[in-house]
């Protein structure tokens, strides 16, 4: 019974995804009428204009958004289950900060561009996570506390660094380039840019997904996963490593985007009541419905982009309110 | 233990006593400074009163700032520190290089410094907008200050310490042309002001006849961190593409900073003309060979030009801003106002108003 549950909620959270999906995809600056989208649909020929836009630009950002908000909501939850912690998220272990660090080097150093930048922050965000991990490994404790503390100095000293390069930044461009930056979009997200960071997403995910029952095993307490014969420190690492790869690929090319990877999981724990594997791929497709709403809305309110963290915080939150007022929560 | 704790309350209390010291120490000394500069002003107030009821000539220079305070100088000012670029070209173009005794910093990164007053490169710098230096420019000694509005604090702060400052806010052209003369006011080089000043009136009067029953061409400006930023309505450079006799395309985005748009916005927009800001990130080509862009009348007539910055970045409202108005003209209305054209006028502008020969190979489209 209770499985069946489970699978309705599924279907009905992959349904609404879908119908989001195909909300968002006619929605957008320049016009598609609903003829072009059947022809387009259909494989038949259209304005090179028209299909220029569907294919590198309308459909390689919706895929990308619904990447990100899945990968951004899986990460988060499987770090609140490793870290036994509600409030853990990626952050905490600096991928953010490390992406943001080298979003500014690269506006403030390099001037080759949103390619340079990309690989700069995926860059950022693997190497303070790698040095968080080092520090861990350096410390007599390997339980969470050495990580948790690890990952704080590392999120400082990017976050040092960050207001170092900050001051020194021209305020009138590269100070405002890196601020935008922290705001997150979609904007500048075409094919090239979603297949240059495809493989590093899918290789994350494989990851966490090899790794499914052993990070069930770890949302115990850290004893009881060694009784059951799971190296706790070595699979925590992996699990940590693979959520990196998943958040730095999608920040890498969006921007810091927040709520998402916090509120998500917390979503779908309320909703599911339970909390394990499955349930961090459920707060995937949540995150996924909240950042693709969060998106249309960001690049059709006005002419210009609205940076989409200004919008996952207010849709995101306020549902979130109404979950934590109406709904049991004990997990 | 009771012992260490004695020790540590002593410290403490002995701590509290010298800081409680020093405060009452210090507040008095303030206190009275502060008063004797009221009364100045009092005396000044009232000698002024007593002066204008006498109807004879005030020598003092009156000058109202962006700020909307109210600077009365004894005299021209000689000794000048601007903490601001657009501020610091102006002292150059009104031939005041040599009584500037502090610029803004990172003005090595202005190229008009060292092609017109390298010795400015010298000169202590005063800080930036974000990180003033007070103290450093009390001990320049100047007799006028020039600073940004937003330095309000840094304003009231020197105002207190009884240092002369004007707050000034050159954003659009109307701004800048009171800028200006609050500056040839305040410094004896009125004259020199009106001139430039002139320049631009006739100029911008010579550019609205010329395009007036023109086509207006559309036209994107791509800001210089990013080429999707772009210009919005309440900037100078949107003031600078109408009065060039095109249209911006995202005139329609409310606001006076850079807009971040998508690539289907720009599509969408279809310009007949991009510009490139100075001193951009990316380069014309980058535009031209993205395959994104292909369908877009002015990549596919080859209309994407870059606006020349090896002087001065004429798309923010410095003094040789009326260049980049012209050399848009030029760029929208080629057959009226021949590119050769726009060189030789740029060329005498800063003849006549910097004092050097600028190579005609700089400027370029």
């Amino acid at each position: 019974m209770k499985e069946k549950k489970g699978i309705y909620q599924f279907i009905i959270g992959l349904m609404i995804l879908g119908i989001a999906f195909i909300l968002s995809i006619t929605v957008g600056r320049y016009h598609i009428s609903i003829e072009d989208f059947g022809k387009i649909l259909l494989g038949r020929q259209v304005d090179a204009t028209i299909k220029m836009v569907f294919f590198h630009l309308r459909l390689p950002r919706t895929i990308m958004v619904i990447l990100g908000g899945m990968g951004l909501g899986i990460a988060g939850s499987i770090y609140q289950m490793i870290f036994k912690n509600p409030l853990a998220t990626p952050d905490i272990m600096g991928v953010s900060s490390g992406a943001n660090l080298g979003a500014a080097i690269a506006i403030i150093f390099f001037t080759g561009g949103s390619f340079v930048l990309g690989f700069t922050a995926f860059l950022g965000g693997l190497l303070a996570v790698f040095t968080a991990i080092g520090l861990t490994n350096l410390s007599r404790d390997k339980g969470i506390s050495s990580i948790v503390l690890a990952g704080i100095v590392i999120t400082s000293m990017a976050q040092g660094i960050i207001m170092m390069l900050k001051y020194f930044a021209d305020p009138e461009r590269q100070l405002a380039a890196i601020e935008f930056w922290s705001m997150g979009s979609f904007a500048g997200i075409t094919l090239d840019k979603l297949l240059a960071v495809l493989p590093f997403f899918i290789l994350g995910i494989i990851i966490l997904f090899l790794l499914r029952w052993q990070i069930n095993i770890l949302s115990l307490s850290d004893d009881e996963g060694r009784s059951l014969g799971v190296n706790v420190t070595v699979i925590r690492t992996f699990a940590i490593i693979g959520s990196t790869l998943v958040v730095a690929s999608i920040v890498s090319v969006t921007g810091l985007i927040t709520f998402i990877g916090l509120m998500a999981p917390h979503i779908g724990r309320i909703i599911r009541k339970k909390n394990d594997f499955n349930t961090g791929i459920f707060s995937g497709i949540i995150g996924a419905i909240i950042l693709i709403i969060a998106d249309s809305l960001a690049r059709s309110i006005s002419s210009s982009e609205i940076p989409i963290s200004i919008l996952t915080t207010f849709i995101g939150a306020p549902y979130l309110a109404y979950l934590i007022v109406t709904q049991d929560r004990r997990l | 233990m009771f012992l260490t704790n004695l020790w540590k309350r002593g410290i403490v209390v002995t701590l509290v006593i010298a800081l409680l010291i020093s405060v009452v120490g210090c507040t008095p000394k303030d206190s009275t400074t502060v008063d004797v500069e009221d009364n100045q002003e009092k005396e000044n107030v009232v000698e002024l009163a007593e002066e204008n009821v006498d109807e004879e000539p005030v020598e003092e220079i009156r000058i109202v700032d962006h700020l909307g305070r109210e600077i009365v100088l004894e005299k021209e000012a000689e000794r000048l520190v601007s903490g601001y670029y657009i501020t610091s070209s102006m002292l150059i173009a009104l031939g005041l290089k040599d009584n500037v005794v502090g610029i803004e910093a990172k003005a090595d990164t202005r190229p008009i410094y060292a092609l017109t007053a390298p010795e400015l490169l010298d000169l202590p710098n005063v800080g930036t907008a974000k990180e003033f230096n007070l103290e450093g420019t009390i001990g320049l000694e100047p007799d006028l200050v020039i600073l940004p509005i937003r330095l309000k604090e840094a304003v009231e702060s020197l105002e207190k310490l009884g240092i002369n400052v004007i707050a000034v806010n050159p954003e659009d052209m109307d701004l800048l042309k009171e800028t200006l003369a609050m500056i040839g006011e305040a410094t004896g080089t009125m004259e020199r002001a009106e001139r430039l000043i002139a320049y631009y009136d006739g100029k911008t009067e010579e550019i609205e006849k010329l395009v007036a029953d023109k086509e207006r061409k559309r036209v994107y400006l791509g800001g210089n961190s990013d080429f999707l930023s772009t210009a919005t309505s309440k900037m100078y450079q949107n003031y600078m593409i109408e009065t060039a006799g095109g249209k911006n395309v995202a005139g329609d985005i409310d606001d006076t900073y850079w807009a971040n748009i998508s690539y289907e916005q720009l599509i969408a927009y279809n310009p007949d003309i991009i510009i490139i800001a100075p001193g951009a990130s990316y380069t014309k080509e980058d535009v031209l060979n993205d395959s994104r862009l292909a369908s877009i009348n002015a990549i596919q007539n080859n209309e994407v030009y870059v606006m020349p910055g090896d002087v001065e970045s004429w798309d923010s409202p410095v003094p040789s801003s009326i260049l980049g108005t012209m050399w848009l003209t030029s760029i929208l209305n080629g057959e009226d106002y021949p590119y050769d054209k726009f060189v030789d006028d740029a060329v005498s502008f800063y003849e006549d108003f910097y004092n050097i020969t600028i190579d005609r190979e700089v400027f370029s489209r």
